[in-house]
């Protein structure tokens, strides 16, 4: 299983920063530990209100080749940056077998921008072929241990993450892009392949989780 | 004589007052100039913090991130803010700064995402906010993803502080 390749020259520097003692101390304590490469879809039953009214969990959202599923929102730079990008991606990715779901995991609270009403008209305006729903209490985003918008995971056909992380490698510049991560890991699944990229990187809006259930 | 020289007078002044309204340098920074700003001679702890314009938890804990490099820069702390802004809302960037009173040196991220969230943390996921401590030697020491308080930073940044004044002040960096 291939992992997320650094250039030499940056694992260098970056061995010399971490060689003292270095505490991640994750602040966001609602977050578990992020899905690991070859598991299957957590909660994958839970049913989630679509932007047509209906819900939809990722187990019915399942291609026959591979799901993909793409938390996202509608307020965060990043993933307005790759929005169009993720549609065609997606539409795209439904006619060769693979199922895509994006989720909204944010507060609608913390942004009027994530409420429902504009989910369902960003999702009719970018012409999404695929569900966009609500994650109406976060434990989906949770249970994966999704942490940013917009964060993809894609599950080949027996169901396990067979990819994790970024669209690409440039949110600000379409045209400049030079890696298609998401892209390339679909493709891969769709002819029977496997994945040579992994896991990718890239910064983002932290996920707006709604208080836990107590 | 007079009036050539007051109208000279007039024109220093307003050059001044310009340079003074443009603010303190806000530079694109990949992650190996952000490095650099690390590990310059003089700071005894480093805070870097990674923020942007369009983050709420980064602008509310903003202040307290000026407050701190104020309340410890006699210290030696050396605070490194790196906006993540996309280059159409730099602008807003540089003026939340001047807002906040920022008057020291800052940047704004340029380069690759993924060798910047690896090279500062491994297990930064790339989501904001984002604050590296490093000790006076270029070590990383802490990380914290998400918004922190004033007391939890200031707790940590002491520390690292206190620590240093255990070690030779001199000391020869390799």
């Amino acid at each position: 299983m291939k992992r997320m390749l650094l250039g030499a020259s940056r694992a260098v520097a970056a061995t010399v920063l971490m060689a003292g003692l270095a505490t991640a101390d994750q602040a966001n304590s609602e977050a578990p530990a992020v899905l690991a490469l070859g598991k299957p879809a957590p909660l994958a039953d839970t049913r989630m209100k679509n932007v047509d009214g209906k819900e939809l969990s990722i187990a019915q959202a399942r291609g026959a080749k591979g799901t993909l599923v793409v938390f996202t929102c509608n307020h965060c730079p990043w993933a307005k940056a790759w929005h169009s990008r993720i549609v065609t991606l997606g539409n795209a990715s439904l006619k060769r077998g693979i199922g895509v779901i994006a989720i909204n995991a944010n507060d609608p609270a913390a942004y009027g921008e994530d409420a429902y009403p504009a989910m369902q008209s960003n999702a009719k305006k970018s012409k999404m072929a695929f569900p966009y729903v609500v994650d109406a209490t976060s434990d989906v985003a949770r249970a994966f241990g999704a942490s940013r918008t917009p964060e993809a995971f894609l599950f080949d056909r027996e169901g396990q993450l067979a990819y994790h992380g970024a669209i690409d490698d440039n949110a600000q510049q379409p045209d400049q892009v030079k890696v298609r991560y998401l892209e390339d890991a679909v493709n891969a699944l769709v002819d029977g392949k496997a994945v040579a990229l992994q896991e990718t990187k890239a910064l983002g809006c932290s996920i707006k989780f709604r208080s836990p259930k107590t | 004589m007079g009036r050539p020289y007051g109208v000279a007078l007039a024109i220093a002044l307003l050059a001044g007052c310009a340079r003074r309204a443009e603010g303190p340098p806000f530079e694109a920074a990949t992650v190996d100039r952000v490095l650099a700003a690390v590990r310059e001679p003089g700071a005894r702890a480093v805070l870097v913090n990674v923020w942007a314009t369009w983050c709420p938890p980064c602008r509310a804990e903003f202040p307290d991130l000026v407050r701190l490099e104020r309340d410890l820069r006699g210290d030696g702390l050396r605070m490194v803010l790196v906006s993540a802004d996309f280059d159409q809302t730099l602008p807003q960037a540089r003026a939340f700064l001047a807002r906040h009173g920022v008057d020291f040196r800052s940047y704004h991220k340029a380069g690759d995402d993924m060798v910047f969230i690896n090279t500062l943390d491994s297990l930064w996921t790339g989501a904001l906010p984002a604050t590296f401590l490093f000790d006076g030697a270029g070590r990383r020491v802490r990380f914290w993803e998400g918004q922190q308080s004033y007391e939890t930073l200031s707790r940590a940044v002491r520390d690292v502080l206190q620590k240093s004044r255990g070690t030779d002040s001199t000391e020869v960096r390799s």
